[in-house]
């Protein structure tokens, strides 16, 4: 890697779901709650904010969202202020752009915030907000949003390879189950049997609502610095060893094969590479299990089984506690629910909380190394990928 | 029916031509399909249909030809590439100089899916509705639209189906897929 190594030393997540809070609302509230759960922070030695914010215009009917975020959170940056959009993966193309800044000596200390209000009075609004994601003129006027567009992928994935809606049942179930062990969760509380998932209404066919990630208010904020500074903030810090990113088309016309997610294995290639290990190196990863079927095609994108098998990775436990590494051990975006710009900061927040083993035992990986995080935004047309490395107390 | 893009009426100047109605077009209809229903009036930020009008896009020759009952899109007469969606400039070797061609009116059904819940604002009263990827007969485009005719639940990967050009209410013009039974 060229540049300063850099590291996440300090994180935290909001309560997701129907929140009863406004956006800047809940940038107060994950600040209030970052400076508790990193007391080693000064507000004035930060220097950068990044802030992962998908539509907050459209959401929150509000543009100029860092200088706000920065007014809510007590900070006033000084080198580097900025918002970073990416649909889905706003909140990882916030940490990359921290992660840039400190590796390039022009941030030492940066703070990430990844905000999303996405429940409103008129969720007809929200799913229009949702709908220019994609390309609006052309795509939009159909109806495209995400279900049915990954709805379709399971169709081609059942079609071609015999996937079954049992087998997405078991990235549901595997998922919400370990979000019963994380109270930010949208779902902790609720329970989701195999056979309750397969019993839950048709939402986009071949999907039930049990295999879609839901609409969710939430915030995420973790701590980034160099190596001169991490040891002042942890014994564990989560170094960013690698980073890699794919964007292969727009227009769903470009999509090519709904089932074989070229771009993600590029980009895993990319931050795998640049890390120095392997897709076999890792003990965790947290993917973007949008819909259950994502995650399916996300095992083997990154090569952790044979194009066509995920469903049945998903269905033998390989992807869950036991099995040849843990798969989204927060609950994911299925348990968890997704608030755009929070999600990429969230699964980094459960990186280095599962690397400092400050979480639950019933999700806890054992002693921990390599962890991946991937995210995807719109149709599956980009996807993005950072790969850490767990520090050992000196 | 043919199987090729259709070339007959080119222009050299997507922004200088001026649509030219055919009266033997056979992808033409009498009259633009009607509406399914009239599409109240939404303020631009909350309607997904788009601004054809020459005062608003380049490519306002593509409405102009859906009027016609024609599906078109553009292609570099350099590389021959044929685009989805229509463009001003060839994302290959950059000429602004494109040319008009009329799309096939066939096609088959790649994947498909329908909305049942979560319609975007203005789409509520039109749930259930079917969606889906087309690949068209003789060309190699995969387009994504709504498929009207038979509903979703008898539809199947492979349906033959053909576009359609109609009057969205409000004197725009879009495109669709139909089922050809």
């Amino acid at each position: 890697m060229s540049g300063r190594p850099v590291a996440i030393v300090g994180g935290v997540t909001t309560k997701f779901g129907v929140r009863s809070a406004t956006w800047s609302e809940l940038v107060q509230e994950v600040g209030a709650a970052l400076f508790r759960a990193v007391p080693e922070l000064r507000a004035d030695e930060v220097d950068s904010l990044f802030v992962g914010a998908a539509e907050p215009e459209r959401f929150a009917f509000q543009s100029h969202v860092a200088p706000l975020a920065a007014e809510q959170l007590g900070l006033k940056p000084y080198r580097i202020l900025q918002r970073n959009e990416l649909a889905c993966a706003s909140g990882q193309s916030a940490i990359r752009s921290a992660y840039a800044a400190i590796a390039s000596g022009l941030s030492d200390v940066a703070v990430v915030v990844g905000v999303e209000k996405m429940n409103l009075p008129s969720m007809a609004e929200a799913n229009s907000a949702m709908g220019c994601v994609m390309d609006r003129p052309w795509d939009g006027p159909a109806g495209a949003t995400a279900p049915p567009f990954f709805a379709m992928v399971a169709q081609r994935h059942m079609l071609e390879f015999g996937t079954t809606a049992e087998q997405l049942a078991a990235v549901s179930e595997k998922n919400h189950r370990f979000a019963n062990t994380n109270p930010t969760a949208q779902f902790h509380e609720k329970t989701f049997s195999r056979d309750k998932l397969l019993r839950l209404p048709i939402i986009a066919p071949p999907l039930r609502l049990g295999d879609c990630s839901s609409m969710t208010d939430g915030a995420a904020a973790v701590v980034l610095t160099s190596d001169e500074h991490a040891r002042q903030f942890t014994d564990s810090p989560a170094w960013i060893r690698g980073s890699g990113q794919f964007s292969g088309f727009h227009n769903l016309a470009h999509a090519g094969s709904l089932t074989e997610w070229t771009g993600l294995t590029r980009a895993a290639r990319e931050a795998l590479g640049r890390a120095g290990i392997g897709i076999g190196d890792l003990d965790l990863a947290e993917v973007h299990d949008c819909f259950s079927i994502s995650e399916i095609v996300e095992y083997e994108a990154l090569g952790l089984c044979p194009p066509g098998e995920g469903g049945r990775f998903a269905a033998d436990g390989r992807g869950d506690i036991g099995g040849d590494l843990v798969v989204n051990p927060r609950g994911g975006l299925l348990g968890c629910g997704h608030p755009l710009g929070a999600t990429g900061v969230a699964q980094a927040v459960e990186v280095f909380q599962q690397f400092s083993s400050t979480v639950p035992a019933a999700r806890q990986v054992p002693d921990p190394e390599w962890a991946l995080v991937h995210n995807l935004s719109g149709s599956a047309n980009v996807h993005s990928v950072m790969v850490y490395q767990r520090g050992r107390a000196a | 029916m043919s199987s090729e893009p259709r070339a007959r009426r080119t222009s050299a100047s997507v922004i200088a031509s001026s649509p030219k109605p055919s009266e033997t077009h056979p992808t033409e209809v009498p009259a633009a399909a009607p509406a399914t229903k009239p599409v109240e009036k939404r303020p631009f930020l909350l309607d997904f249909f788009p601004l054809e009008t020459p005062d608003q896009t380049r490519l306002h020759r593509f409405y102009e030809r859906l009027r016609e009952g024609r599906l078109s899109t553009t292609r570099c007469p350099r590389d021959g590439e044929l685009h989805w969606p229509p463009r001003t400039a060839c994302p290959t070797c950059r000429t602004e100089e494109l040319e008009w061609v009329d799309l096939p009116e066939h096609g088959h059904v790649y994947a498909f899916s329908a909305v049942l819940v979560g319609a975007p604002l203005g789409m509520e009263a039109e749930v259930p509705f079917a969606v889906g990827l087309v690949d068209l007969d003789g060309v190699p485009l995969r387009l994504f639209g709504r498929i009207e005719g038979r509903p979703w639940t008898e539809l199947r990967v492979g349906e033959p189906v053909r576009t359609e050009a109609y009057d969205i209410g409000d004197g725009r013009m879009f495109y669709r897929f139909r089922t050809t039974d």
